[in-house]
């Protein structure tokens, strides 16, 4: 388990960016925590530490964000409004698990019964306004 | 009349081009790759080296489904865009028939599995040894467990074919008597098999315009449904 206090939206991008490093292709991680968590500032930390050079912005709309310009691709995934299989499905959440990308999902608290057996598990708290604590827990962590 | 038929439905993808029930040609890979990237590309190299040009197409053929979500979507696309284009009719091939007719010939039953996640897999039983694949049981979506009662009900010798046939294979082999997993050669969606199934579908009629073509969804036993629906619950109390 990897335990962290950030005091802002740019150590918790600047955590995200040197856990980045730690990741493999394939890798999965499961995302939770509230809005305004840090979710979308984790997520931009990721991109960068896997050397990407898209923008990063929240899938609230689109449900899906690929950022693919860089050796490891990131795909950005918000479930906060998927809620059952057939809506899972029709993301394409499926078809990105066979690809060698990094998943990273908000909300994943929402399709918990489909996340793959190996997947990294964040969770992030809110402890005062400027304050997460961050938790990192997976077979390799 | 020469039939193109092209097959993204799983992470294998093909193509072939066949001409009354002669295989003129195919391409198939089976890699991590992106079949938007690479379809139509195969489709023109293909083509290039039968000497047939795309305009000589008689009728295009598609797996439509059961599948992967965006597989199913890149196929059935790159088939409406080049029917429409040259004014000709497709036939849309179950995913789960045209397995079935990789075995054609041979006296057997056939069961193709596509490993639809979360234990669910698409399926259904054919029986081959004439000329075509006839099908015993509809494509259906169900749970690993029912499948499993399914074929120690039905007994006999089956082939199990598909992206999920070796993982029921291996999950189900010490339970099941009689199952048997062909070689990797017979045992993933063939192209070539949609085009023979789209050859005698067509002699049934059964064309439709692209505009008509539609990816075919089935969706999942309601207990299974309910299950995710539950997980999903649990977890958002937390």
């Amino acid at each position: 388990m990897i335990r962290f206090l950030s005091r802002s939206t740019r150590e918790t991008e600047e955590f995200a960016a040197a856990f980045a490093e730690k990741l493999r292709p394939g890798d999965v991680i499961a995302c939770r925590g509230g809005m305004g968590a840090g979710k979308t500032a984790f997520a931009r930390g990721l991109a960068r530490g896997l050397g990407l050079t898209d923008e990063v912005s929240s899938p609230t709309f689109a449900l899906v964000h690929e950022y693919t310009h860089g050796n490891i691709s990131l795909y950005h995934f918000d479930m906060y409004r998927v809620s059952g299989f057939d809506e899972l499905y029709s993301t394409g959440f499926f078809d990105y698990l066979e690809q060698d990308g990094v998943l990273y999902i908000e909300w994943s608290e929402n399709i918990e019964g489909a996340l793959p057996a190996g997947a990294i598990t964040l969770t992030l708290e809110r402890v005062d306004d400027d304050t997460r604590q961050l938790t990192i827990e997976g077979e390799r962590f | 009349m020469k039939i193109l038929a092209i097959d993204t439905s799983s992470q294998s993808a093909s193509c072939a081009v066949t001409e009354e029930g002669k295989l003129l040609g195919e391409f198939f890979t089976n890699v991590k790759l992106t079949h938007s990237q690479t379809i139509l590309p195969m489709v023109e190299n293909l083509l290039e080296q039968i000497r047939v040009a795309l305009p000589e197409i008689g009728l295009f053929a598609v797996t439509d489904g059961p599948g992967s979500f965006t597989g199913l979507r890149i196929g059935l696309s790159a088939v409406k865009g080049m029917a429409h284009a040259l004014g000709k009719g497709c036939v849309g091939v179950s995913t789960l028939e045209a397995l079935a007719w990789n075995l054609s010939g041979m006296d057997a039953a056939v069961c193709p599995v596509l490993d639809a996640r979360c234990s669910q897999v698409y399926t259904a039983l054919f029986r081959s040894g004439g000329d075509f694949p006839e099908r015993l049981a509809d494509d259906e979506a169900v749970s690993l467990s029912a499948l499993e009662e399914r074929l120690k009900k039905f007994g006999e010798r089956v082939f199990l074919v598909g992206d999920g046939a070796e993982m029921c294979y291996n999950m189900f082999k010490d339970r099941v008597a009689n199952l048997t997993l062909p070689s990797p050669a017979l045992r993933f969606p063939r192209a070539s098999s949609a085009a023979l199934a789209a050859g005698r579908a067509y002699l049934r009629g059964d064309v439709l315009p692209p505009a008509s073509l539609a990816p075919a969804y089935l969706r999942l036993p309601q207990a299974e449904r309910e299950r995710l629906a539950k997980l999903t619950k649990e977890g958002s109390s937390i």
